[in-house]
């Protein structure tokens, strides 16, 4: 697909990878793949692979970086070289801080930062395969790494993006109608609280349409969040009926 | 038929954030918060539905965050000593070891059940030792090793390095038969890490 299509989506409506306008890609969520961490999740989201690993609270290091009166969450968003197609530098990007950022940000106002002073999480969340739509991506698989590791939640955070190709308002998008499309909208949301944890948008929209944008990706945000507790249950009820034969 | 609803929740497994009933119906206990009046899980875990004393709780299926408390068992290496108090490294609370360190503080006043001169005759820098933690006020975390079953575990030698073994009172290293002063716990060499 180097060569630009001329059209994203055709005369009967059918996206590029032959999806529907309000068709999410296809998903595998797994939780408690890596043996040393505290919590860990895997996620796949259509073509996006994405680890993501827990550690603490625990005793943050540097020491003066933890806060007296709460947790400090700290997270790191980062692209494995061979994720993209050209290669990418290992180094930390412009794009992979701003992201880590705004993962983290997401993130905290679903935990409870308070009852864990002077200690701090770290979050590490690494994208070996990215098709666009990582950030939306990765915080659905770190908040169940997070739920995995046993701190206290008010809620899963479940993320999705809509956006806007050609003429149509369409859910999920991946890496080229991404690239080639007018807008995008990656919304992260605390599904039982009804709270909406991060709201972005590049591109440009008409008022009605992010409305629109905002309500087919609130629609995605809750059908991800059934299959992250389907991924949650499979995982503690193998852990349940082992401790009930003991 | 709210009652009928919750009466089917009890003993399954929920997640964080997962509704469990409101105040008017219980008294919402560890593993629940509360918001607006609803009560929510925050762990993963089985719900607890106590009828009888109109109590909810989540019991944890695994064991969640472990950070030290006071009354627990830790184990951990000894960083920075000086004569009158060490800083020890935790690695292990309880049974569970924990990703990344606790610092704790050792004091002398607490290192042994009589008086103790110097520091050097408890423990040296980069001994395992098992210690309780006696305070965590201000995440400070205060141990002690005056029982019998506290105390060093793994003693080296602190001229050549080698694990100590006891003799009688003392320890002495096989080695270079260096003779060295330790607070040993009653079951030393034998902790698994």
């Amino acid at each position: 697909m180097n060569e630009k299509p001329e059209k994203l989506i055709d005369k009967k409506g059918c996206r590029l990878d032959g999806r529907k306008a309000d068709e999410l890609r296809p998903l595998k969520l797994e939780v408690g793949v890596l043996a040393n961490a505290d919590g860990s999740a895997y996620i796949e989201h259509g073509k996006n692979k994405i680890l993501a690993a827990v550690f603490g609270p625990r005793e943050m290091h540097p020491k003066h970086l933890s806060l007296p009166d709460r947790m400090v969450i700290r997270c790191r968003y980062h692209m494995a070289p061979f994720s993209v197609q050209e290669r990418k530098s290992p180094a930390p990007s412009r794009r992979e801080v701003e992201l880590s950022k705004v993962i983290r940000e997401s993130l905290e106002p679903s935990l409870f930062v308070e009852l864990y002073p002077r200690t701090g999480i770290d979050l590490f969340i690494e994208v070996l395969q990215a098709d666009g739509g990582t950030r939306c991506a990765s915080i659905t698989a770190a908040s169940l790494a997070i739920a995995d590791a046993g701190i206290p939640m008010r809620d899963l955070v479940a993320a999705c993006a809509a956006g806007k190709v050609d003429d149509t308002v369409v859910v999920d998008l991946f890496d080229l109608e991404d690239k080639l499309g007018v807008a995008d909208v990656p919304l992260a949301l605390m599904p039982n609280l009804n709270a909406v944890t991060l709201l972005q948008m590049d591109g440009i929209l008409t008022p009605e349409e992010f409305e629109q944008a905002v309500n087919m990706a609130m629609e995605g945000c809750k059908k991800i969040y059934a299959m992250q507790k389907d991924a949650l249950k499979t995982k503690y009820m193998a852990i349940k009926e082992e401790v009930e034969e003991e | 038929m709210s009652l009928k609803a919750s009466e089917q929740k009890s003993g399954q497994i929920v997640l964080p954030g997962e509704r469990l009933g409101v105040i008017e119906e219980y008294i919402p206990d560890s593993g629940t918060y509360v918001k607006d009046g609803v009560i929510y899980s925050k762990i993963i875990g089985r719900a607890l539905m106590d009828m009888l004393n109109k109590r909810v709780s989540v019991y944890p299926i695994v064991s969640g965050v472990t950070v030290p408390k006071v009354s627990d068992t830790v184990v951990g290496q000894v960083g920075n000593a000086q004569s009158d108090n060490v800083l020890v490294r935790i690695f292990k609370v309880g049974p569970k070891k924990i990703s990344g360190v606790f610092t704790g503080i050792l004091h002398i006043s607490d290192a042994h059940d009589r008086y103790m001169k110097s520091m050097n005759d408890v423990c040296k820098p980069g001994d395992i030792i098992r210690a309780k933690v006696i305070s965590d006020k201000n995440q400070i975390y205060h141990l002690s090793t005056a029982n019998k079953d506290l105390g060093v575990l793994y003693g080296f030698c602190s001229r050549c390095g080698n694990l100590l073994e006891t003799k009688r009172q003392e320890m002495q290293c096989p080695k270079c038969s260096n003779v060295e002063r330790r607070k040993t716990a009653s079951d030393y060499g034998k902790e698994e890490l």
